[in-house]
């Protein structure tokens, strides 16, 4: 599977439409992410892929094919549900039998899933006893059990602690290096930001941006922060900041050794060549982005 | 037929009920309490089928029924409210299957509570009415069943596991006490008007009477009624037959339908 798109989907539950006139496209080899806040429909796209939920309107493409969402689709699906439960009276090794055996999957390979995720030494105890965390890492063994095609993921960092995360990062890494495909629905912007490849904001239902996280950034116009490191020649960095002042695109902060710009992405070259007018007044710069938060929270509107 | 998922569903669901604590107190109890019934039977000098088998048949419709409510009332609504049902309905199997699987899986566990506590009965009468133990197990499984078919019907229907605890809590008094109580009501209040073929008609039309009438006519002949001076006649094995599987079938199958419906919201 190279691509998988969803074309127009629309989804309503009663009075409410939960997904209107949705479309993304999911590539090989790629990690995405599906931000937004409570109730912004990510979940339902999740469960729409998965064949949970039947969209009133639109499509499903598997490599520019028309698709349906049955059996045979569901076989190529990997699935970590938001909050995932488990029988509490049953061990975890119990639990990744049963959907090892509904899968067709091999003893030997669950108990190696098992030791991937971490839980080999714990597989015998019954999952109340296990923690989010470890819960968290059973539904994350159930998930890629089959190494499916297309890796779905709700909420995925939830609980895990820095060992679940390295679980959880080797897995992504895996699947982005196998050409297979990775969804993740999260509200962990800043933990997920280097590990996905493109996202996707939805809001009320719609898409409101898609793709890379820089490409997010251009869409929501933030300014960046320009940091020159400067000397001591007290002289030359007052006429630095006249001449910043005087080109007007930026506001100018100076602090003990430091001069701060804030300035449009696309301005940053012009403010290069005005620096460079200075040659040994500038020792250093750091350019600061804006955190993907601060994006996400423009990109909705919320600051 | 039933899928790889379906069965191993099955084994699962068989599993994760056998562990469950309530079911394994209230088995437990239920083989207990038909472990004394029947050594009193025994200290009584008593025929097995006079006093131990119809103590036995009481005993069984009150504690069957609720076994069975107690395994199934959880099956859907338990797996929606704990969110494993969208997990487990990502799997490839169909939604009508997942229903059958459970059903079945339950149904297993319920057979072990029953040869559990049969057996125990079997164990401490040394083997004396043993004939009367193996016609009270079928219709005692068909009971179980019957009411597994109920509780699933609840568990389909309800959106919060305490609803369908309380639901089967009502159900149960309904068809196990109040419901011959009410028939029995009706004919003092109708004084006659209401005929005593509709009243069994009526009896029979609920599993835990059906029940109880099947095993009275085991263990006191075919002429039951006619020998406690009522003047209405039981239907035939056909049609007995009928309101077992009716009862078994169609609340599984609207269970069934009632998933298939639904939308993963």
């Amino acid at each position: 599977m190279k691509t998988l798109a969803t074309r127009g989907v629309f989804v309503r539950f009663g009075e409410v439409d939960a997904l209107d006139d949705v479309s993304i496209v999911l590539e090989a080899g790629q990690a995405t992410m599906l931000a937004g806040p409570n109730g912004a429909g990510k979940t339902t796209l999740l469960k729409v892929l998965l064949g949970l939920v039947r969209p009133d309107h639109g499509a499903f493409e598997v490599d520019g094919e028309r698709a349906l969402v049955d059996n045979d689709w569901k076989r190529r699906i990997g699935y970590l549900p938001e909050a995932v439960a488990f029988s509490e009276n049953l061990s975890g090794q119990q639990q990744l039998r049963f959907f090892a055996r509904a899968r067709g999957v091999s003893r030997e390979h669950t108990e190696a899933v098992l030791e991937r995720v971490g839980l080999h030494a714990a597989r015998r105890r019954a999952v109340r006893g296990y923690s989010r965390g470890m819960r968290q890492r059973l539904g994350l063994a159930v998930a890629i059990l089959t190494k499916p095609d297309l890796l779905i993921l709700d909420e995925p960092t939830a609980g895990l602690d820095q060992e679940g995360l390295a679980v959880l990062w080797s897995v992504l890494e895996e699947w982005r290096e196998q050409q297979r495909m990775v969804l993740v629905s999260t509200h962990d912007l800043a933990l997920m930001e280097r590990r996905v490849d493109q996202m996707c904001v939805l809001q009320k239902g719609r898409v409101l941006a898609q793709g890379s996280a820089n490409d997010l950034r251009m869409a929501a116009r933030l300014p960046h922060h320009v940091w020159f490191e400067v000397g001591d020649d007290d002289a030359r960095v007052r006429l630095l900041c006249e001449a910043m002042e005087k080109w007007g695109k930026g506001r100018v902060e100076r602090g003990e050794g430091i001069v701060g710009v804030e300035v449009a992405p696309e301005a940053i070259l012009e403010l290069m060549e005005i620096q460079s007018g200075f040659p040994g007044t500038v020792r250093g710069l750091r350019v600061e982005e804006p955190t993907l938060d601060i994006v996400y929270d423009r990109l909705l509107g919320v600051a | 037929m039933m899928g790889r998922v379906g069965r191993a569903l099955v084994l699962h669901e068989f599993l994760e009920r056998t562990r469950d604590r309530w079911v394994l107190v209230i088995s437990v109890l239920f083989a207990l309490l038909a472990s004394a019934v029947s050594l009193y039977g025994q200290s009584a000098d008593a025929e097995f089928a006079k006093l131990t088998g119809p103590s036995l048949v009481t005993l069984v419709s009150l504690f069957i029924p609720l076994v069975a409510m107690v395994l199934s009332h959880d099956a859907i609504v338990g797996e929606r409210e704990r969110n494993t049902l969208g997990l487990l309905l990502s799997l490839p199997v169909s939604r009508l299957e997942v229903v059958v699987a459970k059903f079945v899986g339950r149904a297993l566990a319920l057979g072990v509570a029953v040869v559990a506590g049969l057996g125990m009965v079997a164990l401490v009468s040394d083997g004396a009415g043993a004939g009367s133990l193996a016609k009270l197990a079928g219709p005692t499984l068909l009971l179980g069943l019957s009411f597994l078919s109920i509780g699933m019907l609840i568990s389909a229907c309800t959106r919060r596991q305490v609803a369908a605890a309380s639901a089967v809590v009502i159900t149960w008094f309904a068809l196990v006490f109040f419901f011959d109580l009410g028939l029995l009501a009706l004919l003092v209040v109708s004084d006659g008007a209401i005929s005593q073929q509709v009243i069994a008609n009526l009896v029979i039309a609920n599993p835990a009477g059906l029940y109880r009438i099947v095993m009275m006519q085991a263990f006191a002949g075919p002429d039951v009624l006619g020998d406690l001076g009522m003047t209405a006649s039981l239907p035939g094995p056909i049609v007995v037959a009928g309101i077992w599987a009716a009862w078994l079938l169609l609340p599984s199958i609207v269970s069934g339908a009632i998933l298939s419906k639904a939308r993963m919201s």
